[in-house]
């Protein structure tokens, strides 16, 4: 019985406890608890048998409910380890960002107990071996993100936290189903010894019942075409941490189920239905990938890209072959991990502007926010899927399995699904660009088209919306500066069109604009903070490290890969 | 006398009552018709205490406790009917749907921030 | 040896980190302006690890020199015979593995060489053409990047390695493209050189899975010793294979139909054009194709349709060439061009003809936009027509590019002449269905080809000298013209790169390339005739453009036969248009289907909660049918 399982389940559920005596220190004790607990996940990669990778190590299995044969039965092998460092270390940073900045609905000894709670959720998915402690973990992780997203949200948030609760919630009723089939089945909820039978103890009807239950299930959470419209909102309103952690690991948790549960113990279905799988999946990478070309919205756009993302995960899975699978839990780790990121920044250029709308946020921000609109490159190229950076090797090798899939599958279908797939990276490689050549290049400065002087405030506007389509956009920081002198200064109107216009242009063209005037008052737009860079920098090491040496992801999941596709599968 | 023939009285006082419960609107002859559905009960209890000719007379017994209990409760009801007239300036039983729910459909709402162009 | 190797290819990747990130340690301005001593900081970072990959290049060269040939090697093995192969480790996929493989053979090298040798030039006239541009560090860190991502591709020992430098030249590509970014035109140029080469590289991933899970591994001994090289019946396979390799090679070398991207590519800095839209990243393809070779010469078919693309792009973009007003855009249309003869001269068969070739363009066309860059700094344009009369003004320009211009038009004894008859000689022994049609092209092309330099040549440096004022800059601002011709820095790489444009001719019959002096003479003399052309129409009006020769067709060629329009409205509008439609669809018919669910499920409860109307009776009836339900269940089932 290995203790280190229980201590990264226990930790944070204790800290969430006390953090309420902390009182205005609750950040300083959240950044604690989840410094120990990535200390934790530390402790286990290096204690982890990196021999063995196939077995399941660290575990802990005692009789929790024996009247209905449940246990608590914790592991870690291959498959999950990679995702439990992930998912401390993005709590972690989380902490970290959160540290610099406040929520914006105050009450952040709340938040701090609630993002705990989550982390409790997270790690004790990827732990769980009982099917019903994986589905107690999956469920504990939706009260906590409805909370955040409800709460310290934006404009939209109550419907879009009820959109999410209420979506996902179904699909694990679903899940539930499935689970209750296997065990109703085979007689036991053990996932270990389910995956050692490979699906020998249950009637084929039954596992292609079960498999599409428990894949209804995960695709609602992965998010799977035509599953997936509670993402949008639910990123776009969320705050920054919330993004984080919803795009960072708990759509992780999604496909873990696929990787963990549903193809191992079910290989007979899996091989009847992963054709749909494959199909949902490559419409899901082009449907991601179109929609984002025409989004406005940041984090809206990042939220689809997701959908695309996930799409190769599950056609690595849909593959049924151990490169497929190695695929698919790469590019898991590695979406974790740029997503993450991207969310950071996207919430990095919301606080400074005010707006995550790209219209609204103009051009140029090279110019006046240099390391943030680098980052923001080197986090969309990661995400692309530039070889040398993580992102890469999971699209490949996803590709790869899609293109001599298992022999159960039909190999033309595939192929097909494998060209699909290549051209949703380009189209992924045209949004982000798109993206960057909106938000990143370009003038900052836009000064409001002189002429003759602008009586009111609503000739200002007048030409600003004049300006607005199709040609460059207006820089919205000086045209809402000259708004708001406008308004303020009625009388002086026969000169302020030009001089108005040409000084607030002249006081942000100077480049060193610390704080800006904007309609809502002063607000601070510095370039990146001591917090962020703390936090981003992290990231941006791994992404670099796993796209340069894929080896140190691949070396532990691929045996584990294989011994979960079982023996008849050719290396 | 056979047992049918007050069984039967019984039953019809019975239904008229039931009738009289359900389909009145003044509350007053609803709690008449209460009290007739009751002494068709007492009717019939007594009819099978004689008939099955109990020592203990558990028939009659019980029928002294319902006259006890209909007493009672019509007391009771009268009270309410009064404080309901007196608050509502009506008895009608129709009238009275504090209880009833208004049907509303809000729409669970639309997204924002695409370019739906 | 093959630690040399690695050092050669991390040298450079060194120097790229060190420049993004440690030019503005230790000065006290760590702000996003870098002052004199960042610019300075960067330039060491840049030219000292060139200079010391080049030394290691040349060392390399030699050491390979010293070595045995192998039996059976291919063309290089004569003048460089020795090979070095490392592996670092071998990465289990599931499929077949990868290895971490870097490999220096005489190909290798011999491309290296010329990488190495135009960057450390590149890296050199950069100092001074930038020296009053911004972002000089982040700029010469990416030429750096781009330097090592090329040498990853030349010195690549497994397919994988070698996709993975060919994708990260296109990073560079974009990020260089777009380095004057505050102008949006520049910036959609980078993402349209990005998009239409990752659209072939998906084509290019593709090819590379047929060929490795056929072979069982990705290293490239084991995909030319594989099994479907040998066999027949495979023969299928192969020729996908290669075929999709080519969707690789058209878009890096910008060959039909992926050639829109390289004009407008010219928007970057001109040291840009010349390392990477000249020299290096579009020779690429060449490169990938000759290092595979075997793999193309089993599969026939392939190198048919390659004929094809080849003699089609070098006659449309000769044609194109003639009619640019732009001076870079004429040497880009001139890249495609010189680029399709490569590729000719490998559908042909003679992989050497084409390596001869490619070295040989590099230099000069790296030479030509170098002077080119002198010119335009100089006149403060890119247009011809603003230029004329420069002879005078700028001796060391004109001589060295005269040089360039002879060597492109193929006039002994600069090294285009030697390459170019090598090229035209093998697509003449060339076999296959496609041949009378690549040569026809080829030929029409040389005489196209030295009308188009000669056009460019005279409207730069002969004639009137325009007058055309420039803009008056902003009061406080340097001028542009300050009394001399250019900087030292940007003068010695280009006298330094004429000497191999003018010599390496010399330097193929020794090693075994042979003239032939009947193939050779025609193409001179046709060459001559399409420049003695261009000089009697300029003779006559001076002020005028010579290519009006193409008369009515001048229009066309200019706007390269409309492939862009083209491009634009079948491809880049329709896809907007279906990405708007997909949004529409997503909010309407997939997210309204859920909220069509939360809309239904209150509906129905609206149906049930009509029960509850407050009305007591009415529940009393319900409670009573229940009863009478029950009772008459309970009677009729037991």
């Amino acid at each position: 019985m290995s203790w280190l399982p229980i201590a990264l389940v226990a930790v944070p559920l204790l800290g969430a406890l006390i953090a309420p005596a902390a009182r205005d220190r609750a950040v300083t004790w959240g950044i604690a608890i989840s410094a120990v607990v990535l200390a934790l996940a530390v402790t286990l990669a290096a204690v982890f048998d990196h021999a063995r990778p196939a077995a399941m190590q660290l575990r802990t299995d005692r009789p929790w409910i024996p009247g209905l044969g449940l246990r608590f039965h914790l592991g870690v092998d291959g498959v999950s380890l990679p995702l439990v460092v992930l998912t401390a270390l993005l709590t972690f940073l989380c902490f970290v960002h959160l540290a610099g900045h406040p929520p914006a609905g105050g009450r952040t000894g709340a938040l701090v107990v609630t993002l705990l709670v989550l982390e409790v959720g997270m790690i004790g998915t990827f732990l769980a071996l009982d099917l019903l402690l994986f589905f107690v973990f999956f469920e504990v992780v939706l009260v906590p993100m409805y909370f955040v997203i409800a709460l310290w949200g934006g404009a939209g948030r109550r419907a879009a936290a009820l959109k999410f609760i209420l979506y996902t919630l179904l699909g694990s009723a679903v899940l539930l189903i499935g689970l209750l089939v296997v065990w109703t089945q085979a007689g036991t909820l053990d996932m270990v010894a389910l995956a050692g039978r490979h699906g020998s103890g249950i009637a084929r009807s039954a596992q292609i019942v079960a498999f599409l239950a428990i894949g209804l299930g995960l695709a609602v959470k992965t998010p799977m075409w035509p599953l997936h419209t509670w993402l949008p909102d639910a990123h776009t309103e969320a705050p920054t941490v919330g993004s984080v952690l919803l795009a960072g690991v708990l759509l992780k948790m999604g496909s873990y189920g696929f990787a963990r549960i549903a193809i191992p113990v079910l290989p007979e279905g899996a091989a009847a239905l992963a054709p749909w799988l494959g199909a949902l999946a490559v419409v899901g990478i082009v449907y991601g990938s179109l929609a984002c070309l025409a989004q406005r919205d940041l984090k809206r756009m990042i939220a689809y890209s997701s959908v695309g993302h996930m799409g190769f995960v599950l056609l690595g899975f849909a593959s049924l072959t151990p490169v497929g699978l190695n695929g698919a839990l790469f590019a898991n780790v590695a979406h974790g991990l740029i997503t993450g990121l991207l969310f950071f920044l996207a919430g990095a250029v919301k606080e400074r502007y005010g707006t995550a709308d790209m219209r609204r946020l103009g051009g140029g921000m090279l110019r006046r926010l240099p390391y943030v609109a680098s980052l923001l490159t080197f986090a969309c190229v990661a995400s692309l899927g530039l070889p040398g950076l993580a992102g890469f090797w999971g699209e490949m090798l996803a590709l790869l399995g899609a293109f001599r899939p298992a022999a159960v599958v039909s190999r033309p279908l595939f192929l097909v699904f494998m060209a699909v797939g290549g051209l949703g990276t380009v189209l992924t490689a045209a949004y982000f660009l798109r993206m960057l050549s909106r938000v990143t290049h370009g003038r900052p400065v836009e000064t409001i088209p002189p002429g003759p002087p602008l009586a009111t405030a609503e000739g200002v506007r007048e030409v600003l919306s004049e300006a607005g389509e199709g040609a460059e956009p207006v820089e919205p920081v000086a045209a809402a500066a000259a708004v708001a002198a406008l308004e303020r200064e009625p009388e002086a109107v026969a000169d302020v069109g030009e001089a108005g216009a040409t000084g607030a242009a002249r006081a942000l063209g100077a480049g060193a604009a610390d704080a800006v005037e904007t309609g809502q008052g002063k607000r601070p737009f510095r370039d990146v903070t001591a917090h962020e860079l703390a936090a981003w920098l992290p990231l941006v090491a791994l992404i670099v490290l796993f796209g340069l040496w894929p080896k140190a992801l691949l070396a532990v999941t691929t045996p584990a890969v294989q011994a979960l596709l079982g023996p008849g599968v050719a290396p | 006398m056979h047992l049918v023939y007050p069984v039967v009285v019984s039953a019809l006082l019975f239904s008229i009552g039931v009738y009289g419960v359900l389909a009145r609107r003044n509350a007053i002859l609803v709690l008449m018709s209460v009290e007739l559905m009751l002494n068709a009960v007492n009717l019939n209890l007594v009819a099978f205490d004689v008939w099955l000719g109990d020592r203990l007379h558990g028939g009659q017994v019980l029928t002294l406790f319902v006259i006890v209990i209909a007493a009672a409760e019509v007391g009771l009801g009268l009270a309410i009917v009064l404080a309901v007239f007196r608050t509502r300036r009506t008895v009608d039983v129709d009238r009275l749907r504090a209880l009833a729910e208004v049907v509303r459909t809000p729409d669970p709402g639309r997204p924002e921030g695409e370019d739906a162009s | 040896m093959i630690a040399v190797v690695a050092l050669i290819v991390l040298l450079p990747f060194a120097a790229a980190v060190a420049g993004l990130l440690a030019t503005r340690l230790g000065t006290r301005n760590l702000g996003a302006r870098s002052g004199p001593a960042a610019y300075r900081r960067a330039a060491w970072f840049a030219i000292v690890p060139g200079a010391v990959s080049a030394a290691l290049t040349v060392w390399l060269a030699t050491a390979l020199a010293r070595r045995t040939a192998p039996a059976g090697g291919r063309f290089w093995s004569e003048l460089l015979p020795g090979r070095a192969e490392g592996t670092l480790t071998l990465v289990e996929t599931g499929a077949a593995p990868i290895s971490l493989t870097l490999r220096a053979d005489g190909l290798s090298v011999l491309a290296g060489i010329l990488v190495v040798v135009v960057a450390l030039a590149v890296q050199v006239y950069s100092v001074g053409y930038m020296r009053d541009e911004p972002r000089y560090p982040s700029y010469s860190a990416f030429v750096s990047l781009f330097t090592s991502a090329m040498l990853l591709v030349v010195y690549a020992g497994d397919l994988i390695v070698l996709y993975v430098g060919w994708e990260i030249m296109g990073l560079c590509s974009y990020l260089l493209i777009g380095h004057w970014w505050e102008d949006r035109a520049n910036s959609r140029a980078a993402v349209k050189a990005f998009l239409v080469t990752r659209l072939g590289d998906v084509g290019f991933l593709f090819g590379i899975f047929i060929l490795g899970t056929a072979a069982g591994s990705f290293r490239i001994d084991d995909v030319l010793r594989a099994d479907i090289l040998q066999h027949a019946e495979n023969r299928g396979t192969l020729i996908a294979a290669t075929l999709l390799l080519l969707a690789g090679v058209a878009g890096k070398s910008a060959q039909v139909p992926l050639q829109t991207w390289l004009p407008d590519a010219m928007a970057g800095p001109t040291p840009i054009s010349a390392l990477i839209h000249a020299a290096t990243m579009v020779a690429a393809g060449i490169f990938a194709v000759a290092r595979l070779y075997p793999a193309f010469l089993a599969a026939p078919p392939t190198l048919d349709v390659l004929g094809v693309v080849a003699a089609v792009g070098m006659l449309g973009a000769a044609l194109a060439a003639l009619a640019q007003s732009d001076l870079k855009r004429v040497l880009a249309y001139s890249t495609i061009s010189q680029l399709a003869y490569m590729a000719a001269a490998l559908a042909a068969g003679s992989d050497r003809a084409a390596m001869f070739h490619l070295v040989s363009h590099g230099a000069f066309k790296a030479l030509l936009f170098l002077c080119a860059g002198l010119v335009i700094h100089h006149v403060g344009s890119n247009l011809i027509s603003h230029m004329g009369g420069l002879r005078t003004a700028l001796p060391v320009t004109f001589w060295t590019m005269t040089v360039g211009f002879a060597a492109l038009a193929g006039l002994p004894p600069a090294s285009g002449f030697f390459s170019k008859d090598a090229v035209i000689s093998a697509i003449e022994h060339g076999t296959g269905p496609a041949q009378p049609f690549v040569q026809a092209s080829a030929l029409l092309t040389v005489g196209v080809t030295g009308a188009y330099a000669a056009r460019a040549w005279l409207r730069t440096f002969f004639g009137p000298t325009r007058i055309e004022p420039l803009a008056e800059p902003p009061p406080g601002v340097a001028h542009v013209f300050d009394g001399r011709e250019a900087p030292a820095s940007m003068l010695w790489p280009a006298g330094v790169l004429a000497v191999p444009a003018l010599l390496l001719g010399l330097a193929g019959p020794m090693t075994g390339v042979e003239i032939e002096w009947g193939s050779a003479a025609v193409s001179l003399a046709v060459a001559l005739l399409g420049a003695g052309i261009v000089y009697a129409l300029w003779r006559a009006a001076p002020e005028q453009d010579p290519a009006r020769l193409l008369g009515p067709f001048r229009v066309p060629c200019e706007r390269a036969f409309y492939v862009d329009a083209a491009y634009a409205a079948l491809v880049a509008r329709p896809v907007l248009r279906l990405a708007r439609g997909v949004v529409r669809t997503d909010a309407r018919l997939v997210d309204g289907a859920v909220r069509g669910s939360g809309r239904a499920t209150l509906g129905l409860s609206a149906l049930v909660r009509r029960a509850q109307n407050g009305n007591a009776q009415l529940y009393v009836t319900g409670l009573l049918a229940g009863i009478v339900l029950i009772a008459v269940a309970a009677v009729v089932l037991t």
